[in-house]
């Protein structure tokens, strides 16, 4: 079972969320070119190793945070902060 | 608000609990297990109130995202953090409601007909909600008072635990040396009431469960 430390919920079971994978920096729709939407939208940095990432907490106080996990060895680091923007890799 | 008197008050839980899922093999009952019921309480008052941090409305309810309070009759939930749900008999929270100041960012939503709520009590409550739901259910973790939203039995759900709340009044205080037996309130989207009480009927059946 993997334990993602909701900010606001504490410990909670993943299935209890929902992963919504990389969180990347938006780029400004008035000024980005088609490539760099492309990359926005479809890309994936997908590395062995530390990953920002955007989770949701479906079944518990249903708020989006972003936390760092290690996809290697699945340990979280840096506490979220609540409310905290995204912010490309980690 | 609409006036509770001014309304027939009639309403039908989505909840039959005359067929149990205690058929089947019952498992060693003694007298204590037997007081492990789950009860229908979807007929109480539900009113989702919804504040934005620093408005007054938030500083009248005063508590905070996984606690909840006893007050004039109702139980204010700190369901989600600026979500509160607040519960007890139609005039009690009506009279709670009406109070709320609506200025700034404020939402009131009637939840009592969109969400069943049913309540599990006895020694062993939280053994049958540990079946059911990955949290920790041991007091020290969830203590009285306590709220939190989690699924159980893969249903999204929002559980108050309430030992002393029955209907608007505090359980008496006269036997100290009496165990008051966890109680909580699990509430549900109505569609999933019926299969929900069974579900929890069904993880109860080893304990005694029966229903109220
Ligand atoms: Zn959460």
């Amino acid at each position: 079972m993997l334990l993602v430390p909701c900010p606001h919920c504490g410990p909670r079971n993943a299935s209890d969320l929902s992963y919504k994978g990389e969180s990347h920096a938006r780029p400004d729709p008035n000024s980005a070119t088609a490539e760099e939407w492309r990359s926005y939208l479809y890309m994936e940095d997908n590395p062995a190793g530390w990953l920002r990432e955007t989770w949701y907490c479906r079944s518990g106080c249903r708020r989006f945070f972003v936390l760092e996990r290690d996809t290697a060895t699945n340990e979280f680091r840096n506490p979220p902060v609540p409310g905290a923007k995204l912010g490309g890799k980690a | 608000m609409v006036d509770p008197n001014s309304v027939n008050p009639v309403f039908e839980s989505p909840i039959t609990s005359t067929n149990s899922g205690s058929a089947g093999t019952s498992i060693g009952t003694s007298a204590d297990q037997a007081a492990l019921t789950l009860a229908d309480e979807s007929s109480l008052t539900k009113t989702l109130i919804r504040a934005e941090p620093r408005t007054k409305a938030e500083r009248q309810l005063d508590v905070v995202f996984g606690a909840s309070r006893l007050v004039d009759g109702v139980v204010i939930s700190g369901q989600r953090p600026s979500e509160w749900l607040v519960i007890g008999e139609a005039n009690d929270v009506s009279t709670f409601v009406d109070r709320i100041d609506r200025e700034g960012h404020v939402s009131l939503v009637d939840h009592t007909h969109s969400r069943a709520m049913m309540r599990l009590t006895g020694l062993d409550a939280s053994r049958v909600l540990e079946k059911v739901c990955s949290l920790d259910w041991s007091s020290e973790m969830t203590p009285n008072g306590a709220v939190v939203s989690a699924s159980v039995a893969k249903v999204g759900c929002d559980i108050v635990r309430n030992d002393t709340f029955r209907h608007g009044s505090a359980l008496a205080s006269s036997a100290p040396t009496e165990v008051i037996p966890p109680s909580y309130w699990i509430a549900c989207d109505r569609s999933f009431a019926q299969y929900l009480f069974d579900a929890i009927l069904d993880a109860g059946q080893e304990f005694g469960l029966l229903p109220a």
